[in-house]
């Protein structure tokens, strides 16, 4: 330790030497892609879209000078994510590399496809998974760092939505195994999408439309609080394929005996125990949440609303309802973003979603099957996650993090 | 004015208001003291009727408060905690244009007043109309607590401890400000506190409370004289009477014909002021002068402990 500080603080080295200071993240990062780069294929080939493939290194899956191209890209990048400081440089190096690894990857597939070839499949291999974390690293990295607010954070997600909605309608992943999957199943692709929004969503707006009143109810009357919190505690710790096999038998008995249920499309699988399991679930962070954001409005502003006559309601409307918005919507945001994910169970019994290619995909082992139901999945969480969090920054009006 | 008449209150088993009847006049400051858990904040909260009352009542310019819709009664009686309980998620402006907004005022009007009160409590409307509480400090978030229980012009302010969470400095500048503004607007007051300093500057009236009761309603220098009961005289301090007298009287009370050497003082100083500047000073007498500065008579030490003794 002492030798090095010595060494360090010895006059005659900054002179010899110029300074440099690397980013210690950065340098992970850099690492990673030149892991990628070098060790990693980019693309899978296979044949068919159910045989097992073999990797195919960047320098055979573009033409030379495509690669050659990409790889400079990527140096570049790493050398920006060793060495830059401003964070908006980092960015911009980190968009740089995104924006020239998707269409590659997309690129490398009409390349490496035989030509005529129906059957064969090109798929994103490992080395284009780590480049592709690798600058989605450094990306969030420089947005931390850049602090941006919550309008500055929802632009970005749009950016980035948007850019991500032009490569698919160019049709330069067009070759790509995940798009021919796509093309096989575009209406059904599509449909599920509905059904997986309409599950999450609309199980969601149901905990909301149950869950709010019930939390205020039990912020208000405490005999409540302890019996509902339990109840709803040992619901959140059933599996959800339990939670799913649970409802079968009442919903399947509903069904076999009230005509209006039936009518109603309700039965012991499909859709309506899905729908019934997420609403379960998302009933303790709302309704939680609803009484942890009431009780933590100080007593001094309530009891001020009161001595100057403000009625239970104008109380309730203008301010218990608006100080404690936050933390509901931090339960709101907990709720979307476990329901977009748990909502592809549902595929299990029947209830359709993206789940519904996962499952099938296994099912078959093609993997890009799988991601199809996947992808959209993680990215809708993600989308709703960021939304969310802007959304509830936006409401700390007067807060003491705001400035 | 208002009346309390046999005003009572329990909680459960104890007694927390018993039997408690006074009469504050009009544009009177009432103040309430009494050791912690005596009953001063029940008994404030039985006046707005946040705390219903078991028995007794209150009447505000003869008018029984219980026959009064309970918000429309709030309205009009001014509010103030020792938190202040301001909006954390409203503008300074927003929390002063509370009760207005209740009551339906327009924009225009609610405007005028919120700008009228800031530059009456010295807060600069274009600085702080649009910043949010936690952006000031104690004494203007004290204020502004002030300045949002007259909006709507009430004719009774209640405060509960208002100066309590302020440093000593500006607790007594916030009290000179708030004797300012109540003989400006000649608001009546009952206000809750622990500061016998402060219930002596501000008092026209002290009302003592012990235990649920009320021990004793009097004037500042009844209350130093006269003491109803030893926790009274305990209370007020027994070592402190004499200069809690003296400040209680202005040197015209104590005032002699003739003249002095030094720099005068002025007519309107307090006898416990003239004597501090005699002491420091290493005088037995100063000249007088009124308001203007022009000298009307002078001021010695033996003539401030003759009118003391004759207080006591
Ligand atoms: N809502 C309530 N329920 C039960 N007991 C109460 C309630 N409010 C007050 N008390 C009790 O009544 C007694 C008097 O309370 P109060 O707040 O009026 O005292 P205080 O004189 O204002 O005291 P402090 O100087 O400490 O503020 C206390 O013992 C208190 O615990
Ligand atoms: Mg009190």
């Amino acid at each position: 330790m002492n030798t090095i500080s010595s060494r360090t603080t010895a006059p005659g080295m900054h002179t010899l030497r110029p300074h440099l200071h690397l980013d210690r993240l950065g340098s992970v990062i850099a690492g990673l892609m030149g892991l990628a780069l070098f060790a990693s294929p980019f693309v899978t080939y296979r044949a068919n879209r159910i045989v097992s493939g073999e990797g195919r290194m960047l320098f055979d899956a573009l033409p030379p000078a495509g690669a050659l191209i990409t790889i400079a890209v990527v140096l570049g990048v790493a050398l920006c994510a060793v060495l830059a400081h401003r964070p908006l440089v980092r960015l911009a190096a980190a968009s740089l590399g995104l924006c020239v690894i998707f269409p590659a990857v997309g690129f490398s597939a009409g390349f490496v496809t035989p030509a005529g070839n129906g059957f064969a499949r090109v798929s994103p291999a490992i080395g284009f998974w780590l480049l592709a974390l690798a600058f989605a690293l450094l990306a969030a990295d420089a947005l931390t760092r850049l602090r941006l607010g919550p309008w500055g954070r929802l632009v970005a997600l749009s950016i980035a939505a948007g850019a991500l909605t032009l490569l698919l309608l160019s049709g330069a992943w067009g070759d790509l195994s995940l798009m021919k999957e796509y093309a096989n199943r575009a209406d059904s692709f599509w449909r599920e999408a509905r059904q997986h929004l309409w599950l999450a969503f609309g199980s969601m707006l149901a905990a909301c439309l149950v869950g709010l009143p019930l939390g205020l109810a039990s912020h208000r009357v405490p005999a409540l609080r302890a019996a509902l919190l339990q109840g709803l505690s040992i619901v959140q710790t059933i599996p959800s394929i339990a939670l799913f096999g649970i409802l079968i038998a009442p919903l399947g008995f509903l069904a076999a005996n009230v005509p209006l249920a039936a009518a109603l499309g309700i039965r012991g699988i499909g859709a309506a125990p899905a729908f019934i399991a997420l609403f379960l679930y998302s009933l303790l962070p709302v309704v939680a949440n609803t009484m942890a954001g009431l009780c933590q409005v100080p007593a001094d502003v309530i009891e001020a609303a009161r001595g100057m006559g403000m009625s239970r309601r104008q109380r309730l409307v203008q301010i218990e309802l608006p100080l404690a918005l936050p933390v509901i919507l931090a339960g709101i945001r907990i709720v979307l973003v476990q329901n977009l994910g748990l909502a592809t169970i549902a595929a299990l019994i029947g209830g359709g979603g993206f789940g519904t290619f996962v499952f099938q995909g296994i099912g078959q082992t093609a993997i890009d099957l799988v991601l199809l139901g996947a992808i959209p999945t993680v990215a809708l969480s993600f989308a709703a996650a960021i939304i969310l969090d802007a959304v509830i920054d936006l409401t700390r009006r007067g807060a003491h993090d705001r400035d | 004015m208002i009346e309390i008449e046999h005003l009572s209150k329990r909680f459960g088993e104890s007694i927390v208001v018993d039997d408690v009847s006074f009469t504050v006049g009009e544009g009177e400051i009432a103040v309430v003291v009494g050791t912690s858990g005596a009953g001063k904040s029940t008994l404030l909260r039985m006046i707005n009727r946040l705390v219903v009352p078991d028995a007794g009542r209150v009447l505000i310019d003869g008018q029984d408060t219980a026959t009064i819709p309970e918000d429309e009664l709030r309205h009009r009686i001014g509010y103030v905690i020792q938190g202040y309980g301001l909006f954390p998620h409203r503008t300074v402006a927003e929390n002063i244009a509370t009760v207005p907004r209740l009551l339906g005022w327009d924009r225009r009007r609610i405007a005028a007043r919120v700008e009228e009160l800031l530059d009456l409590f010295q807060l600069d409307p274009g600085e702080f109309a649009q910043k949010f509480p936690h952006q000031l400090s104690g004494g203007q978030q004290q204020r502004v607590g002030v300045a949002r229980a007259l909006a709507a012009k009430p004719a009774l302010l209640l405060m509960d401890e208002p100066f309590g969470a302020l440093d000593p400095v500006i607790r007594g500048k916030a009290q000179d400000d708030l004797l300012a503004i109540q003989r400006r607007l000649g608001t009546t007051i009952v206000l809750v506190t622990h500061d016998m300093n402060e219930a002596f500057h501000l008092g026209s009236r002290i009302a003592v409370m012990d235990q649920a009761r009320l021990v004793q309603y009097a004037k500042p220098a009844d209350l130093l004289t006269h003491p109803a009961e030893a926790f009274v005289e305990q209370l007020v301090g027994t070592a402190e009477r004499p200069f809690r007298l003296l400040s209680l009287a202005s040197v015209q009370d104590a005032m002699e014909p003739g003249s002095a050497e030094g720099d005068p003082i002025t007519v309107s100083a307090t006898l416990r002021e003239a004597l501090a500047q005699l002491i420091w000073r290493g005088r037995s007498a100063l000249p007088v002068a009124d308001a203007a500065g022009a000298p009307i008579g002078r001021i010695s030490v033996d003539g401030i402990l003759k009118h003391g003794r004759s207080l006591a």
